[in-house]
């Protein structure tokens, strides 16, 4: 199998190597701030799987990290770099409140489902704009997520401060509580909801499509050379359109579930930089939708244990933005240190 | 003076000085990208530069010790990107990413403590007998430092740019890596500089935001102003020349969009927010359907591509 | 002075290609080095400009032996290369190209002052026509290859070394450059002219040194020489491995009309082209590169927007304006520079062997089954190394070019598109290429070929049409073709002019 073959060599190679480099770098951050390096990462590890409440809670902020790592690596399928995971999780989350707000008296099962169902379309629908303008024109993605990143960000701070603003939450910029029939269901008497189990059953899913599937072939293809693709026969934007569109679906039930399950009620500055983090865990992976799985829970725990600091060792829980950041560079540094070794080595 | 031309000095004004940040950090994505490296990190570069020039003055009493701690610490930080993307040859797009990540994570940690404290900072600029001017008098006397600062950069980057041997080096490394290196210059060596020249200008950037615009210091307070200047040197087509008129459409709008909100508009604050996002977007959008050939550097149309 | 290059030999992998080389190039003489495509010429002559290092031997200039270990040393000691591919960068002017690599430039560029005008002094003198202010991507390629010559003038260059410099020129361009050529020598440079034309060789060199296969195999004047002679020489025993040409069949009807097409994209446009390809003809096409050539290709296979027009292959309307048409299986295309128009590089041999029938494939495609099926291509077409389920990308050019050919060639298509197909392979290899191109002439299916290659053009297609601008400037029968009229229509001019006739 090629896939153990590379598992075997360079992944193994390439990943020992990053560890170790992203180790002295945040090694050498703690150092720097007047911390003992392996006691704090040590606080880190402990605060962020020490005991029942804390694995769970870094299993909580794994979900939505996953799912966008995945809507992530589906593009990157086709070769495009989009962050747009941060901004399809806004809407998500918007219209799948709107859906909420207009139906709040529903009964039964269907009403989460429908709501789950609305926003992965909104979401996907707000996906077309950088996919449209990336197939049709060419603008480059990359920059037009980040630009609509952040409108989509203000559409919800402009409905929970205006017109979907709960009056009876007292001046807190938020919407109604979900009512229980439009509540996820949870596990292990903690705040792990449905879509940790529904986000690995699509990873997994996601990977045999990509790996084994014709349809996987054509975006490797098109990703490969799109010259090419497109001479033998191939949809290249078609296909833009498709990868965008799904990715866009899982960001947004990211979005909705974080909202409905986790916060109970929309309010600004939901996704806490998921969509960032995820970019962040299917760069790791190089969009190996298997390889996901563990690194999204890596990052997920991580930032997690951001709240434990805070309270164990009187530190900003910002400090683990600062470890997810270097996190990146370390990964970045060996995998391109790495690459010229290998061209020097032929 | 007539109350037509207050309004429009006033706006002018206002524009001008919400464009600022953005046009000294436009600036230094110009150079980059000139020489074919593109910096997300731009906006980590801001962001570090903002906390570490309202730092700097909030410890030193002064604002010019602040623009240069700002300045200082948005080089410091690109030299990650420069190590990453020229250095290590990772993708642009991930470098800069992590870039930003991290002045994110670095900022909002180191300045945890400056929240809410006041500083002293710049008066306007004296204008002397300008000020009696029609309406550029106006504008003068409401123009501080950082605003006069970023205008002279951009003429005198532009005739560097065209009007000398490195400029024209720039340019060729931008084009024509292979080229250039074929006509004995360095390619890797000029897009470092570029990218330690494009961390200082967005530091210095991040610093007027945050010791002159604003005045305070907040958490993320950039607000993608960083993103915005890298989709507007496409719109400014890589000529710092237009880099003026770029930022003057974000400031413009973000200065209409307050105006709306004072005038007890009807529409929500944080819709016309959007505004600046919005038209960045659409000028980006129409300056891809309006010509194939964008003027784009060769060398950058290879990375953004791919 | 003289500078001689003594017992060179270079390996690329497990090729030999320099083996023991000697040369001498002496100031005022124009020395010809002739030889086939991988002769091991440009080789040699970029290890005297310090681009390679010799594997053995020494370079030595008036009796010192110099190290030549980059192309900056080479320029110190006045040696100047024009390579085949341009380094002229196409979105500065022709002065801004010029002061980038003049020796003596001031830090302040200001407009008209004496300092910036300097590195266009020389190009007064070889090309008074050219704007010094113009663009680049405006100049056609004859003043593009003037002013690559200006720009190795400029650093006082004594030995002048230029790759193939007529290859990409009209004859009229050819016979202007072969003057100054013949000028700078009488100046006092050395020049070292790499070529595998004959008409450079006797319109501007004293001395000419065959090669091929890596050696030298013969120095000779040229005015004791004779074109059989040389011939024979350069060819060897490689004279075997030419294509059998395709007789024409005079009464075949139209399989395939192109009809007042016209498209656009990056690389150019073309505008109302209408040409008809009987079945079992080849048809030539000619041109300076970039008239069109790449998106006629493109247009005829779906990579290109049409605008207008369409194309009909046995009746059916296989592209047409507007329709999202993609390439059709009958349709088979040989583009130029396959690595960026036809490999998917990322990925293995065996899945770019099957690129056009990913379609048809299950569901779940079997990637032993691929694998299997793509060894019996690999080996049919001789892709070097065997292994199917090696990635693309690490293939050589050359065995590139094959596997583009295996893949395209194997079926039956009804139009054969072919672009430069042998470009960068050598003798017996591109005799190959051609071989399983015309054999689908020989099979009844239309062939449209295009070629920078006058000669080739004229010794296989049956007819020849010429692009200017986009548009046809003059189709002819290749028996009715002349270097001279094609030349005409390449620059856009109805008829040959008598005065531009090339002395060959």
């Amino acid at each position: 199998m090629p896939f153990m073959r590379s598992l075997a060599f360079s992944a193994t190679g390439r990943l020992a190597i990053a560890v170790v480099a992203v180790l002295l770098l945040t090694g050498a951050f703690f150092a720097a701030i007047g911390r003992e390096p392996v006691a704090l990462l040590w606080l880190i590890a402990r605060s962020a799987a020490g005991d029942g409440y804390a694995l769970t809670e870094s299993l909580v902020r794994t979900t939505p990290i996953l799912l966008c790592a995945l809507a992530t690596a589906l593009p990157a399928r086709i070769g495009l770099i989009t962050v747009g995971a941060e901004g399809q999780i806004y809407v998500g989350a918007l219209l799948g409140t709107g859906f909420m707000l207009t139906n709040s008296a529903a009964t039964g099962v269907w009403p989460c489902v429908a709501m789950v169902v609305v926003a992965m379309l909104a979401a996907a629908a707000w996906s077309m704009v950088p996919a449209l303008l990336k197939a049709r024109l060419g603008v480059n993605e990359t920059i037009v997520t980040l630009l609509t990143n952040y409108i989509a960000a203000l559409l919800v701070t402009w409905v929970v401060y205006g017109p979907w603003k709960n009056p009876a939450s007292q001046g807190w910029p938020a919407t109604a509580e979900f009512p229980a029939p439009f509540k996820p269901p949870t596990f292990f008497d903690s705040r792990v909801h449905v879509g940790l189990w529904l986000a690995i059953a699509l990873a997994v899913a996601l990977h045999l499509t990509l790996t084994r599937t014709r349809w996987g072939l054509t975006l490797d293809i098109l990703r490969s050379n799109p010259r090419a693709g497109i001479a033998a026969g191939l949809h290249w934007r078609r296909n833009i359109l498709l990868t965008m569109a799904l990715g866009g679906m899982l960001a947004g039930l990211a979005g909705i579930l974080e909202t409905a399950s986790i916060q109970g009620r929309l309010q600004a500055n939901i996704s806490a930089g998921a969509g960032f983090s995820g970019f962040l865990v299917a760069w790791l992976a190089r969009n190996d939708c298997l390889r996901i799985l563990p690194l999204s829970l890596l990052v997920g725990a991580l930032l997690a244990s951001g709240d434990g600091l805070q309270m164990l060792a009187d530190l900003p829980s910002s400090i683990s933005l600062v470890v997810q950041g270097l996190l990146f560079v370390g990964v970045l540094f060996a995998g391109g240190c790495l690459k010229r070794l290998e061209r020097s080595h032929g | 003076m007539d109350s037509l031309e207050i309004v429009f000095s006033g706006f002018l004004i206002s524009a001008l000085r919400s464009a600022t940040p953005l046009l000294l950090a436009l600036l230094g994505e110009c150079l980059g990208q000139r020489t074919g490296v593109i910096n997300l990190g731009t906006e980590g570069q801001m962001l570090i530069g903002a906390m570490a020039g309202y730092g700097a003055t909030a410890a030193l009493g002064d604002p010019w010790l602040g623009l240069a701690a700002g300045a200082g610490a948005g080089l410091l930080l690109s030299s990650v990107h420069a190590v990453l993307a020229i250095g290590a040859q990772a993708n642009q797009f991930a470098s800069g990413l992590a870039v930003w990540m991290l002045g994110f994570g670095l900022s909002a940690y180191l300045g945890a403590g400056l929240v809410g404290r006041k500083i002293a900072s710049f008066d306007s600029v004296a204008a002397g007998p300008v000020a009696h001017w029609p309406i550029i008098g106006s504008v003068v006397a409401g123009m501080t430092p950082t605003v006069l600062i970023a205008l002279l950069l951009v003429p005198a980057i532009g005739v560097w740019l065209y009007g000398t041997r490195t400029g024209l080096r720039w340019r060729a490394v931008g084009e024509a890596p292979d080229s250039a290196r074929a006509a004995g210059v360095a390619p890797a060596w000029i897009q470092m500089q570029a990218v330690l020249a494009g961390g200082l200008l967005s530091g210095l950037g991040g610093a007027a935001l945050s010791v002159d615009y604003t005045r305070t210091w907040a958490e993320g307070m950039s607000a993608g102003r960083g993103l915005v200047a890298v989709g507007l040197v496409i719109v400014a087509r890589w000529n710092p020349w237009w880099t003026l008129p770029a930022a003057l459409l974000f400031g413009g709008a973000e200065a209409l969009s307050l105006r709306l909100q004072a005038a007890d508009t009807p529409i929500s604050a944080h819709l016309l927010h959007t505004l600046p996002y919005v038209a960045s977007l659409v000028v980006l959008t129409l300056t891809y359907v309006r010509a194939r050939d964008s003027g784009a550097p060769a060398g950058l149309k290879a990375v953004m591509d791919r | 002075m003289l500078t001689s290059l003594r017992n060179i030999t270079k390996r690329f992998g497990t090729t030999l290609a320099n083996d023991r080389v000697d040369l001498d190039l002496e100031s005022g003489r124009v020395t010809a080095l002739l030889g086939e495509n991988g002769a091991g010429k440009s080789t040699l002559m970029k290890i005297l400009f310090g681009f390679y290092r010799a594997d053995a031997g020494a370079i030595v200039v008036d009796g010192v032996t110099v190290d030549v270990a980059s192309p900056r040393a080479a320029a110190a000691l006045g040696i100047g290369m024009v390579f085949q591919q341009f380094s002229l960068i196409p979105a500065l002017t022709v002065r801004e190209n010029l002061a980038l690599t003049h020796p003596r430039l001031p830090w302040w560029l200001a407009r008209g002052a004496r300092a910036f005008a300097d590195p266009v002094l020389r190009l007064g003198d070889i090309a008074p026509e050219v704007d010094p202010d113009a663009l680049v991507s405006r100049l056609a390629v004859g003043e593009m290859q003037l002013v690559e010559l200006v720009k190795v003038l400029n650093l006082e260059a004594r030995i002048v070394i230029l790759d193939e410099p007529t290859s990409v020129l009209t004859p009229a361009e050819a016979g202007r450059l072969r003057g100054e050529i013949r000028r700078i020598a009488a100046a006092g440079a050395a020049v070292a002219l790499i070529t595998h034309k004959l008409e450079d060789v006797f319109a501007c060199a004293d001395e000419v040194v065959v090669m091929r296969r890596g050696r030298v195999v013969a120095r000779l004047r040229t005015a004791d020489t004779g074109a059989d002679d040389l011939v024979r020489l350069v060819v060897g025993e490689d004279a075997l491995a030419t294509a059998r040409p395709v007789a024409a069949a005079p009464d075949a009807i139209v399989r395939c009309r192109i009809r007042a097409l016209s498209a656009s994209n990056e690389t150019g446009a073309i505008a109302d082209v209408d040409l008809g390809i009987a079945g079992g003809e080849i048809l030539g096409i000619a041109g300076v590169s970039g008239n069109g050539q790449q998106t006629l290709a493109d247009a005829l296979t779906g990579l290109a927007i049409i605008r207008s027009g369409e194309l009909i292959v046995d009746g059916e309307t296989l592209q047409a304006a507007r329709a999202e048409t993609p390439a059709q299986p009958s349709v088979a295309c040989l583009p130029e520079q396959p690595l960026r128009n036809a490999i998917a590089p990322d990925l293995s041999v065996a899945v770019n062997l099957m690129l056009k029938r990913i379609r048809d494939l299950p569901f779940l495609p079997d990637h032993a089954r691929l694998v299997a099926d793509a060894a019996a291509l690999v080996h049919s077409f001789d892709i070097r190394p065997t292994d199917p389920a090696l990635l693309a990308g690490t293939l050589s050019g050359g065995n590139l070019q094959k596997l583009v050919a295996a893949r395209e060639l194997s079926g039956t298509p009804a139009l054969v598109v072919a672009c430069c197909p042998t470009m960068g392979l050598d003798v017996a290899a591109a005799a190959a290429v051609y071989d399983a191109l015309f054999a689908h002439a020989r099979r009844g299916a239309c062939v449209l070929w295009i070629s920078e290659d006058l000669d080739d053009l004229m010794r296989y297609a049956h007819r020849i049409a010429v692009l200017y601008r986009g548009r046809v400037a003059g189709v002819i029968p290749a028996t009715a073709a002349t270097r001279q009229q094609l030349g005409a229509w390449m620059v856009g001019h109805a008829q040959a002019p008598v005065s531009d006739a090339v002395h060959a």
